[in-house]
């Protein structure tokens, strides 16, 4: 600056160019500037008391518009989940009286402490059953009566009355009356639901009436003073053109809740939003969940939209499409089997009712087709549901609809397990396939004597022989043996191909199961013990049970014996004896099941595929795999094999091992079957289960059979097999 | 004021015999070496930016008063420290940086592809520990730093090939930012990157190609080439990039945001509404407050005066970076001051202009005024070059002789 400007004149000169250039740059900011301050100057000052009064009267009520979630199709893009848009007429929490809060409250202790009651009941009921299989004793008729009791009173929880609105509350009690004239629900119901949504819900909108008609939505529109706090609104409703095929795989919605808000997955989901719960619509919600909409109008002081300020608007996106690898035709035969074979089972185990089943790709994990039965019609779960029809759903006399056993039961798997064993048994090297064992009908273990089923005798077998016919003394035999044998190989190769280990399938809640052994044994009884020495209860007694829990013994070599055939402590689901069936298949790598194949634009154009899912692998001998492939041929292929009869006429080979699983005393057995079968290159695995449903060939093997008909197009009688086991 | 201090000089020092170990290296240590206008645009505006935030953000999330204004400040400080470091190391020795500058800038944003989770469709921050970084904030500094290291090689022969070769080494880097879709961070570069040319002192004819060469891509790839049936990108891509350079795929929200923002600067009138009475910016009309919208807060709060003050020191900010090209000591540091002040400028123009309504919606935050991490540490990153670059000026000058230090 000045002071040192004589300085100036000694500094090199910068270039002429240069000089041109940065007076360019300094002319361009200072035309910058300008027009800035010019601006401002104009809005600031010029037309300031304009944009003052605006401020003033800017009033802007934001309205959401609410997303179309994206629909569900099946691999061949056959509708399973649609969108439609309905009209529901809602009250607002803050305009409900107290009373109903405070109804709500007492409401939702009662529901909670009556289903105490029940989980009680059931615990007790369940592990006093646990003791009398265990033992195997005849059971008194005291006992046979206290157990029933139990079970009746764990089966459905009590009920519980909404109480009656009092009287006193007349601003609702007349509101209830005139709505419920308009919308055709009687002032109680209407009540009803307010108290029991509430409960549910506190700060949600209660929803009197979903799908009402258009004209009820719009006389209700326009005397919106005439009825205070209540809105008809339009929403979406989830709508299932399949009814009850595949129901239990996708899931409900439900508003986002305070602590799901805090997610990062729900980061860009605002409050009211309904996301996923459950299912194929929690697993993708991010996809099928489209982007809300809104409109900003402006509003004057008085609330009224203000016509000469536009209003703006945002269209709201409907999610995308996800495409599951489900084949609908598969899925629906699947069904139709389970219900033609529990209909066969019933002629003779008149409790017999539920079952499940799964088919899969042994090479990619691609799930075909996954269920259980009876299912129920999800068109259910689209409006609000009472809560009795709810407890129906879930009550065991109507065979629990709601609970998909494919992925959720844990059993044991009986004699479908025993292809584990073998292989435990053979990479351990204490089996040889040739090695010959000589079945005398018993098995004895100290006290115990332990006999094939129907009392059977086979002679000298070996093992290709003991799994065609499905001998249990040679198991019980191999199991005893592996029990001396360090390494513990049953449970090794049990967890290896799958056990006790989630199979990570797309769908939320799987359970992990139990391979038992003895550390989880010995652990649980040290548990039991130190609990009945402090409660003072003697071992083994029903108290002690009930207070301590199931685990009264330590692991013994019988353990082992009763692991080798798939009874005792297993517990699986039928979802992981495919998975583990797929390893012995594709020859060891353990698969991720998967239900989503891709996710879809509305134009059906692809948007991402859903990754392939990461594999483990597992090293099976290639001969212990032929042998253990051989048995299982023979099994379902061969002259005398356990299920051939079952699959007569159906052609080629089928790889296929039937189990009956023994529930306990007075209890009909379970029925299992799993299969393998690779023709006009389409393998495929199948697993079905019926709870009560007798032997493996009797009922699971039929249903496995037409199930694999329907896959490969042929025509099989698949009736019942004979052979036991 | 700072005269007092300065060590006597005597015009008439001899000039020191080169076998001489050089003088004063005592003396310079404990010098503060900053460009005292600089230093005061810079204080004046984060003075401005912490106040502002404190005021706004007040009621943004529950509890937490000064959740924004905490961090703002502790921004600032840890960036005044990073812009005195800066200021003390040679910039010259970056020239020799460039590969690892370049390879830096276009790893860290490719990085942003593979490892960040989409906010709001887009992608453009990596999740720190204690804050969210967006590698192409820092990518402005590097692409100036790289490109002027280049152009400073090739000088001797700066030809058509030379022009080229810059213009596609920055375009990479763009079209990368663009993908993000991040369009405003990818126009800073191509601003950027055009500045240094001009300063290199690129043919005329050469900007007249490149802006032909422009208006045909933009073309090609937006109009031309999907009506020919030819799709260089996927549906969903597409749609992506449109509704982001095409406000009327979008006009709604846009609209509204802008009208917001000019009836919250027009109501400030001459002196403000006060922290009080900015409904605009209190009751949330203003969207986005604290970050793109800020100069609307300042606007609505404080009134033409607040603005004007802002202004005039941001007006200052770009001054002495155009000062400071014209007395760099050699071509590498003006290219870069020219670099970093046209960056400035432009983000200056667009984000206040967006504001005051006479530029679209494109999401560039205001230097030094908005709130957030990367732009503030980025920014005085930026300014620290430039007092480097006025240092070593300075000291060159020194030694020559001469002891400029207001000029």
């Amino acid at each position: 600056m000045s002071p040192l400007s004589p300085l100036d004149e000694r500094r090199p000169a910068i270039t002429p160019q240069l000089a041109v250039r940065v007076a360019v740059l300094g002319g361009i900011a200072f035309a910058l500037f300008a027009i800035v301050f010019f601006r401002l100057w104009f809005l600031q000052v010029l037309s300031g008391e304009e944009y003052v009064s605006q401020a003033r009267e800017n009033r802007v009520r934001k309205v959401k518009i609410e997303a179309p979630r994206g629909d569900i199709v099946d691999r061949n893009g056959t509708s399973l989940v649609e969108t439609k848009e309905a009209a529901v007429v809602q009250l607002l929490p803050n305009s409900l009286p107290s009373v109903e809060r405070e109804a709500a409250v007492a409401y939702q202790k009662a529901v909670s402490a009556a289903e105490r009651e029940r989980l009680a009941a059931r615990t007790a009921s369940e592990a006093l059953k646990r003791r009398e299989r265990r033992r195997g004793e005849r059971t008194t008729r005291a006992d046979r009566r206290e157990i029933k009791r139990l079970e009746a009173s764990g089966r459905e929880a009590r009920k519980v009355a909404v109480a009656p609105l009092p009287s006193s509350a007349t601003g609702a009690r007349r509101l209830y009356r005139r709505l419920g004239k308009v919308i055709g629900v009687t002032p109680r119901t209407i009540h009803k639901r307010v108290v029991q949504q509430l409960a549910l819900t506190p700060y949600a909108a209660v929803t009197v009436k979903t799908d009402v008609g258009s004209s009820v939505y719009n006389y209700l529109l326009e005397r919106q003073g005439q009825f205070p706090g209540v809105r008809p609104t339009k929403t979406f409703l989830r709508s299932y053109p399949e009814k009850r095929v595949g129901a239990q795989l996708f899931g409900t919605l439900a508003e986002i809740s305070p602590e799901q808000l805090k997610l990062e997955k729900y980061r860009e989901v605002d409050a009211g939003t309904r996301i996923g719960s459950g299912g194929i619509e929690e697993t993708y919600d991010r996809w099928l969940r489209g982007v809300d909409g809104f409109t900003r109008v402006s509003i004057d002081a008085r609330g009224r939209p203000r016509d000469e300020l536009p209003a703006t608007r945002r269209e709201p996106r409907q999610g995308n499409r996800v495409k599951l690898s489900l084949d609908l035709q598969l899925q629906r035969a699947a069904d139709k089997a389970m219900q033609t074979a529990i209909s066969v089972a019933r002629s003779k185990y008149p409790d017999a009712k539920a079952g499940a089943y799964v088919a899969m790709s042994p090479t990619t994990g691609e799930v075909y087709a996954l269920g259980s039965y009876p299912s129920y019609d999800a068109n259910l779960f689209a409006k609000p549901l009472s809560r009795e029809r709810y407890d129906r759903l879930n009550s065991e006399a109507e065979g629990a609809p709601l609970f998909n056993r494919a992925l959720l039961a844990t059993y044991p798997t009986g004699s479908v397990f025993k292809p584990v064993t073998a292989l435990a048994g053979l990479a351990s090297g204490q089996l040889t396939p040739g090695q010959v064992y000589n079945d005398t009908g018993k098995f004895r273990l100290g006290s115990q004597v332990r006999q094939n089923a129907k009392g059977a005798v086979y002679g000298p077998v070996n093992l290709s022989e003991a799994m065609k016919v499905s001998v249990d003394t040679y198991f019980f035999n191999l199991g005893y043996r592996l029990n001396e044998v360090a390494g513990r190989p049953i449970q090794t190769w049990a967890r290896r191909l799958g056990f006790e280990r989630r199979t990570g399938i797309d769908l939320p809640g799987e359970p992990k199961g139990l391979v038992p052994d003895a550390r989880w044994r010995n652990a649980g009884f040290a548990a039991y013990e130190r609990c009945r020495a402090k409660e003072g209860l003697t071992q083994g007694s029903q108290a002690a049970l009930f207070a301590c829990g199931g685990v009264d013994r330590s692991w013994t070599a019988g353990d082992n014996v009763s692991l080798a055939v798939g009874q005792g402590d297993l517990q699986a689901t039928p979802l992981q004896v495919a998975v583990a069936y797929s390893a012995l298949a594709n020859g060891g790598r353990i698969l991720r099941p998967r239900l989503g194949r891709a996710v879809e634009d509305g134009a059906g154009s692809l948007v991402q595929e859903i990754d392939p899912p990461a594999r483990r692998r597992v090293d099976i001998g290639a001969k212990d795999r032929a042998v253990i492939m051989e048995g299982l041929r023979r099994a379902a292929s061969e002259d005398g094999g356990t299920s051939t009869a079952v699959f007569k006429g159906f052609g080629g080979t089928v790889y296929g091992k039937t189990g009956t699983v023994e529930r306990g005393v007075n209890v009909p057995d379970q029925a299992y079957y799993a299969a393998y079968v690779n023709q006009q290159n389409r393998p495929i695995v199948v697993v079905t289960t019926i709870e009560k449903g007798g032997f493996g060939a009797e009922t699971a093997a039929p249903a496995a059979c037409r199930i694999l008909a329907e896959w490969y197009d042929k025509k099989a009688p698949c009736g019942a097999g004979t052979a036991p086991q | 004021m700072r005269r007092r201090n300065r060590p006597p000089v005597s015009y008439s020092t001899p000039i020191q015999p080169v076998a001489e170990p050089p003088p004063l290296l005592e003396r310079r240590s404990f010098r503060l070496r900053l460009d005292p206008l600089l230093t005061l645009a810079v204080l004046g505006l984060c003075a401005c930016s912490v106040l502002t935030i404190r005021s706004a953000t007040s009621d943004d999330i529950a509890g937490q008063p000064s959740y924004y204004v905490t961090r703002q400040a502790l921004y600032v400080g840890v960036g005044l420290a990073l812009m005195y470091g800066v200021s003390r190391i040679d910039y010259s020795r970056l020239r020799e940086l460039k590969y690892p500058i370049y390879g830096l800038m276009i790893a860290s944003i490719a990085l942003v592809f593979a490892v960040s989770t989409a906010t709001r469709g887009s992608k453009r921050w990596i999740e720190l520990p204690f804050f969210r970084f967006q590698p192409s904030e820092l990518g402005k500094i590097l692409l100036v730093l790289a490109i002027s290291a280049f152009i400073t090689d090739r000088m001797r022969r700066f030809d058509r090939d030379t022009t080229a070769r810059v213009v596609l080494l920055a375009l990479f880097p763009a079209m990368l930012v663009m993908a993000q879709p991040d369009l405003g961070t990818s126009l800073v570069y191509i601003v950027g990157i055009l500045a240094l040319l001009f300063v290199a002192g690129a043919p005329w004819k050469h900007f007249a190609a490149l802006a032909a060469l422009g208006a045909v891509a933009v073309t090609l790839t937006l109009v031309a080439l999907p009506a020919a049936g030819v799709d260089l990108l996927k549906p969903y891509q597409t749609a992506r990039l449109t509704a982001f350079l095409d406000p009327s795929g979008n006009p709604g929200d846009e609209g509204y945001q802008q009208q917001q923002s000019k009836i919250a600067i027009g109501s400030g009138e001459k002196t403000g509404r006060g922290v009080e009475n900015s409904t605009q910016t209190s009751l949330n009309f203003l969207p986005e407050h604290h970050t793109d919208f800020i100069f609307a807060v300042v606007g609505e709060t404080y009134g033409f005066a607040g603005a004007a003050l802002v202004l005039s020191l941001y007006a200052l900010l770009v001054w002495r970076g155009l000062h400071i090209l014209t007395v760099a000591k050699n071509l590498y540091g003006a290219l870069i001051a020219g670099g970093i002040t046209v960056m400035l400028l432009f983000q200056i123009f667009v984000n206040v202009g967006m504001t005051v309504g006479i530029m679209p919606i494109t999401g560039v935050p205001a230097p030094l005024l908005s709130f957030g991490g990367s732009s503030m540490l980025v920014t005085f990153l930026a300014i620290g070059l430039l007092q480097s670059i006025s240092a070593q000026a300075r000291e060159t000058a020194a030694s020559k002789g001469r002891t400029p230090l207001f000029q």
